[in-house]
C-alpha cells in the first residue's frame, strides 16, 4: 500500500460523506452523481489493492494475508452494495446510508493500512 | 426523528439505515469468524464458535429486516432478540469471568471492539420492529379471511 492513496481515499470518503450529509439536512435522496463519486472511491480502492498485491508478491513482507485480503474484500463490497441499497430508497434516509457507507470504507482503509504497516 | 413509516415495511425509511448498519456488522462478523475458523479455531473453540454463531445471526437479521413481510418479521424478532440477549449475556460473562472464552468475540465487553454498535443495534432493531408492527398508525386493514366476513346486513340503511 502507499500512503498518498490512503490519504486520497480518506479525503474522497470525507467529501462523499459530507455531500450526503448535506443532502440529509436538505431532506433529499441520493442522486446519480453521488454514485459516480462512490465509483471513483471504488476505483482508487481497486488500484490500492493491485499495488498491495504486487508489493506482497515481489517483497518479503510478513503480511497476514487472510486478514489483509479479508479486509480488502469487505472494503470493496461495501460501497456498491450500499449504493444500490441507498438508491432504491427515495427519502433522506438513502443519503444517511451513503454517508455511513463512506465513513465505513474510510475506516476499513485505515485498518488496512494498520495491518500493512504492522507487517512491513 | 421523523421516521417515514409504512407499517409492516421494515426496510424502508429509517429501516434503510438500520439494515445498512446490520449489513456492515454482518460483513464484519462473517469476515472475522471465517478468518478465525480458517486460521486458529483450535486455540479458543468457545470464543470462535460464538463468533461464528453471532455472524450467522447477524446475516439472518439483516436479510429478515431487509425483506420484511410476515414470515421474515418473525425471523427478525427472533434473531434481533437473540442478539440482545447474546450481547448482554456474553458481555456480562466476559466482564465477570474473562477466562471462560479464551479469546474475545464480537460480543465481548458489550461489543466495545465495534464501538458498542453490537450493544445498541439490537435494541434499536426491537424498537423498529415494534414501531413498524402491522396495524400501527394507519396500517392498511388486514384482508378479510374468506368465510369469516359477515355478510352485508340487509337491515342497514
Amino acid at each position: 500500500m502507499v500512503f498518498p492513496l490512503l490519504i486520497l481515499v480518506a479525503a474522497l470518503c470525507a467529501a462523499l460523506a459530507g455531500w450526503a450529509l448535506w443532502f440529509v439536512v436538505r431532506d433529499r435522496a441520493v442522486i446519480l452523481r453521488q454514485l459516480f463519486g462512490a465509483a471513483a472511491i471504488e476505483a482508487v480502492l481497486v488500484v490500492q489493492a493491485v499495488i498491495a498485491g504486487v508489493r506482497q508478491a515481489t517483497s518479503d513482507v510478513a503480511l497476514d494475508g487472510a486478514l489483509f485480503w479479508g479486509y480488502v474484500a469487505t472494503a470493496l463490497v461495501i460501497l456498491p452494495v450500499a449504493a444500490a441499497w441507498a438508491f432504491a430508497e427515495r427519502t433522506k434516509w438513502s443519503s444517511v446510508v451513503l454517508a455511513v457507507a463512506a465513513v465505513t470504507v474510510a475506516f476499513l482503509d485505515w485498518r488496512l493500512w494498520q495491518i500493512w504497516e504492522a507487517a512491513a | 426523528m421523523s421516521a417515514t413509516t409504512t407499517p409492516g415495511r421494515t426496510g424502508r425509511g429509517f429501516g434503510r439505515l438500520l439494515v445498512t448498519v446490520y449489513g456492515i456488522l454482518a460483513f464484519a462478523a462473517v469476515g472475522r469468524s471465517s478468518y478465525e475458523l480458517a486460521t486458529k479455531f483450535a486455540e479458543a473453540p468457545v470464543a470462535y464458535g460464538l463468533s461464528t454463531l453471532s455472524a450467522v445471526v447477524y446475516v439472518l437479521a439483516t436479510v429478515a429486516l431487509a425483506r420484511g413481510g410476515t414470515g421474515w418479521r418473525r425471523t427478525a424478532w427472533v434473531t434481533v432478540g437473540f442478539e440482545a440477549v447474546g450481547v448482554l449475556a456474553v458481555g456480562t460473562a466476559s466482564a465477570v469471568a474473562p477466562d471462560v472464552f479464551g479469546e474475545t468475540t464480537v460480543w465481548s465487553s458489550f461489543g466495545q471492539g465495534y464501538g458498542y454498535v453490537p450493544l445498541v443495534l439490537p435494541f434499536v432493531g426491537l424498537w423498529w420492529l415494534w414501531h413498524t408492527r402491522p396495524g400501527n398508525r394507519g396500517a392498511p386493514p388486514e384482508p378479510p379471511t374468506p368465510g369469516t366476513t359477515p355478510a352485508p346486513d340487509p337491515e342497514v340503511r
